[in-house]
């Protein structure tokens, strides 16, 4: 006991500890430590010393040996192995070619690229550095508006994470407990969707202002079709994701597993050094054991808040509200977009969704809906100032374009975004048709 | 870098030397990734060609994830890849900015070194009143092992961290050693490019 | 009729996996009337979902005191408690619910169980009394015991050895894993207690038919308390919680009567039940019994009485069968 406080009033040491973790997070301790110190400390007020460090001892080995996570490492390791497969720029060169005769054509051929890219790659960050590489030298030189041409390159890598393989997702499946699987099927559509909106959004902007986003034609049949070749692992990782999860001929790891090889495969096929897939492999490791860390650090302060009853309280305060359901979750998701504004997105899903996440469902939303719903919310966060880290990343790559006009580009997408949501919110079929169609 | 004591050359070789360590952790993290991919499409393989699943795939996999979740921890924080929010510490310099790194660094002291005790505990209990997998009930103590020793080395590289914070809050003139300066999340941005591109920026081009 | 017991005010915690269900309606019960009995002074609660531990973790959560009562699986952690899986044996002669009762709450007396519990700083309270599996299953059915070979059959624990015995591939998943696997075909059928567990995972709703007489055996899903706690209570308040032992399995067998009622109505008109022999029966527990028992005997008797804990069981089922 450090305050006396006790089991005699477990809410107030619950507040108390939340209350404790902000202030921790904004001094800018790492989430790990301070998700895992608060919790500690509160498990140390209720249970005594022994017993609460004790706990706290079994939840790094109990919660990362958990089957379901192995997937993480893969999908990983995919992304990484994507871009030394030469992917990229094989997928823009072919997207470029499809479509550059559209209006705002290399900008929806972005968006189409980053879509195919979010089908290798899980982390969004990753998608917008590589793009802001290929595809915006390109759009500058056909006469595109920079402002246009960073931020489609910032948002179209949120699509990553929606399309399947996506991190974000398989670690709210994990939080929620939920199938992995079918959360990973519900990404899908709405990623498609998404790049869709972004993708007439842009193509009205151009018709507005042809001169800002010029279409560019005059490619052939044949180099069309001659572009396909090069981009056909990408369609094979599709195939092997989604038919796995979908036929359940494979679990998420495996699959994922299958499709690392597949790209590693074309990688080493395409020249890549051993030493760059060595490098690969330590960041990827590297990468694995953040995500980790950060998981069992935050299943600490999470298994505190079980002793302390908080989630259950919030749940039975958010159930007993005068409000009708739906302006309830635009509440919460309002809420998110401020959260976003200033943490990490897989940070802010674990942080919260033990509190949040039994409140929605007692509301009677789907939760694979509300999971879809809120990595959307947190991906648009990555968009978002201050701390847009996809702006931050196209600025990095791209210094000639000064941050302020990346966040200016990024309005469109933003409002795109906002449609998107509403879109998912008023038919909310996107989300759960293909995994409904799963279990028949 | 005006005048450093003689606490600089320590540092330096005390970072030097747990260097290694950590690669050679992270390395193994590594080849558990690798290796969790082969078996992963050898299970495909032989349930789907032979029927013959690998019997106890599930349980190894459930037990060699401490190897992927541990052993980069420690490579993670020297390069200061744990997640925080930068907003505050991304403005700070001089002295408050090592105060407050090393009050970070403090608290990950605490977690960590309490996490060492018990995390050995939770092995022992296992190998001295044993326990096994749900299904091919190999023993589960070896990877309950790895905890305790992977954030010994987590917590070595955390003291130096701390000592590198205080020197510096001490003397912020001082050549930065041993420490993962408070950087500004454009230069974490800028990290996570490097990291997607690989080594050599030009290796991607130079290919096709 | 215990109204008014006197004592201290105590806050207990008891750690449980999954939502509030048959398993777990005993427990509330039993905690509702001591906390009546005590007026309020004794209050016990359930903390569902893995709040307070998981599912593997629950016997340390025990062992640290971090709680005073916890579910537990034998077979979630085979290797804590070696005498429990004598649970897991497949064909024990427990069919009979009444039977099944008797032994089990004698066998949480007996020294090797008492034993497993005592070095987690545990004591075993209540047996869950999960009624015996049977299979559900898709595709053609099995309708002779050849029929099963080839067949992926989710089964864990001494029932998959018996299953692998007449040629059926043992696979282990997770419950809630499934009805995925299954209704996509990576799996032919699933063992569970039948028929609430089954209903649970949802299983009914893709299989196509179902064993009615199997009986293949089951598993020990039940309630266990902190020792220390547990002893440092005052008398009146260590009565309380023996004497509603038998309570929380009534309640615990009405609700699997009633789930079973309901449920085996609803197999009946959506699926085939298959009923085996009792030459084919006999046939089977040759096949996938003794050789089962002996192996487990075997593994376990230098760690503690493995034949004699075996043999208790069969000696308590026929002396229940005598007593009636
Ligand atoms: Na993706
Ligand atoms: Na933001």
């Amino acid at each position: 006991m450090i305050l006396g406080i006790g089991f005699s009033d477990p809410m107030l040491v619950g507040l108390i500890a939340v209350a404790v973790l902000m202030v921790l997070v904004v001094l800018g301790v790492r989430i790990v430590y301070a998700a895992a110190a608060v919790g500690l400390l509160g498990l140390v007020e209720l249970l005594g010393w022994g017993p609460a460090a004790g706990i706290v001892g079994t939840i790094p080995h109990a919660k990362s040996s958990n089957y379901a996570l192995s997937v993480l490492p893969m999908f990983v390791f995919i992304g990484y192995m994507a871009y030394h497969a030469g992917l990229t720029d094989r997928l823009f060169d072919a997207a470029r070619k499809w479509i550059g005769w559209i209006p705002g054509g290399l900008a929806v051929a972005t968006v189409f690229a980053t879509a195919g890219f979010a089908a290798v790659s899980g982390a969004s960050t990753a998608t917008a550095a590589v793009f802001a590489r290929v595809a915006i030298p390109q759009m500058l030189r056909h006469g595109y508006d920079r402002r246009l041409a960073a931020g489609v390159v910032a948002a179209g890598g949120t699509l990553a994470t929606l399309i399947p393989p996506s991190a974000i997702i398989v670690i709210y499946a994990i939080i929620v407990e939920e199938s992995v699987g079918r959360l990973l099927l519900a990404g899908f559509l709405p990623g498609i969707v998404s790049a869709l909106i972004y993708a007439l959004i842009i193509m009205g902007w151009a018709m507005l202002r042809p001169g800002q986003a010029p279409s560019v034609g005059g490619f052939s049949w044949r180099e069309r079709l001659q572009s396909l070749p090069g981009i056909s692992p990408i369609f094979l990782v599709v195939a092997i994701i989604l038919t796995a999860v979908y036929g359940g001929w494979a679990t998420p790891t495996e699959a994922g597993a299958l499709g690392a090889a597949v790209v590693f495969a074309v990688a080493v096929a395409r020249g890549t050094s051993r030493r760059a897939v060595q490098r690969s492999l330590m960041e990827s490791a590297k990468l694995t054991a953040m995500i980790f860390s950060m998981i069992w650090g935050v299943l600490i302060f999470v298994r505190f808040l079980g002793f302390s009853g908080l989630p259950e309280a919030f749940t039975g305060w958010i159930v007993g509200l005068d409000m009708p359901p739906l302006v309830v979750m635009i509440l919460i998701l309002l809420a998110y977009a401020v959260l976003g504004m200033f943490m990490d997105a897989i940070g802010m899903l674990l942080l919260t969704l033990p509190v949040v996440y039994p409140a929605v469902i007692a509301l009677g939303f789907d939760s694979i809906w509300f999971g879809i719903i809120v990595v959307k919310m947190a991906e648009v966060c990555l968009i978002t100032p201050p701390i847009g880290l996809n702006c931050f990343v196209v600025n990095g790559v791209r210094p000639e374009i000064p941050l302020s006009d990346v966040f200016r580009g990024i309005l469109l997408f933003f409002i795109a975004d906002v449609v998107t949501i509403a879109v998912l919110i008023a038919f909310p079929g996107i989300v759960t048709w293909l995994p409904n169609l799963m279990s028949g | 870098m005006s005048r450093d004591s003689d606490s600089g050359p320590l540092m330096r070789r005390l970072d030097r030397a747990l260097a290694p360590v950590e690669d050679g952790a992270t390395l193994i993290a590594a080849f558990a990734i690798f290796a969790l991919m082969l078996l992963g499409v050898a299970q495909i393989l032989l349930r789907t060609l032979l029927n013959a699943p690998i019997s106890g795939y599930i349980d190894f996999v459930e037990l060699s994830m401490a190897t992927m979740a541990f052993l980069g921890a420690a490579y993670c924080q020297r390069l200061g890849s744990h997640v925080r929010m930068e907003l505050l510490v991304g403005r700070l310099h001089g002295r408050m900015l090592w105060l407050v790194e090393a009050f970070g660094i403090l608290v990950a002291l605490a977690v960590i070194g309490v996490l060492i005790w018990y995390s050995a505990q939770h092995f022992m209990r296992a190998y001295t009143l044993g326990d096994t997998t749900i299904d091919a009930r190999f023993p589960v103590w070896p990877s309950k092992l790895l905890v305790p020793i992977a954030f010994s080395v987590w917590f070595l590289r955390l003291l130096i961290q701390f000592a590198g914070s205080v020197r510096l809050l001490i003397d912020p003139a001082r050549e930065r050693i041993g420490v993962v300066t408070a950087r500004e999340v454009m230069e974490q941005a800028r990290e996570e490019i490097e990291e997607i591109m690989g080594e050599a920026p030009g290796e991607g081009d130079g290919r096709r | 009729r215990a109204a008014g017991v006197e004592g201290p005010s105590l806050f207990w915690k008891i750690s449980a996996f999954g939502n509030p269900r048959a398993l777990t309606a005993g427990m509330e019960e039993m905690a509702r009337r001591v906390a009546e009995d005590t007026d309020g002074r004794f209050q016990i609660k359930i903390f569902y979902g893995e709040q307070l531990s998981g599912a593997r973790e629950n016997l340390d959560g025990l062992k640290l005191n971090a709680f005073e009562g916890a579910a537990i699986c034998e077979f979630y952690h085979p290797g804590k408690n070696p005498a429990w899986t004598v649970f897991s044996l497949p064909f024990l002669p427990l069919g009979d619910p009444e039977v099944n009762r008797h032994v089990r709450s004698r066998l949480f007396e007996h020294p090797a169980i008492v034993a497993d519990m005592a070095q987690w700083n545990a004591i075993p309270y209540v047996s869950g009394l999960l009624p015996q599996f049977e299979i559900l299953g898709r595709g053609k059915p099995p309708l002779r015991l050849e029929d099963w070979k080839g067949l992926r059959v989710r089964a864990g624990g001494g029932l998959g050895d018996a299953m692998e015995r007449i040629g059926a591939v043992k696979m282990t998943l997770p419950a809630g894993e499934t009805l995925t696997a299954f209704e996509r075909g990576a799996l032919d059928a699933a063992a569970f207690p039948f028929t609430y567990a089954h209903v649970a995972y949802r299983i009914h709703e893709v299989a196509e038919w179902f064993t009615t007489n199997l009986a293949p055996g089951s598993a020990e899903c039940g309630w266990v308390l902190n020792k220390q706690a547990f002893e440092a209570l005052p008398p009146q308040y260590r009565d309380l919680l023996m004497g509603y032992r038998d309570l929380v399995m009534d309640v615990q067998l009405q609700r699997y009567r009633e789930a079973d009622e309901r449920n085996l109505a609803m197999f009946r008109e959506r699926m085939t039940p298959i009923t085996y022999t009792d030459a084919e029966i006999a046939r089977f527990r040759e096949l996938g019994g003794k050789p089962v028992w002996e192996a487990w005997i075997a593994e376990n008797q230098d760690r503690f009485d493995a034949r004699g804990l075996f043999e208790a069981v069969w000696a308590l089922a026929e002396e229940a069968r005598a007593g009636r």
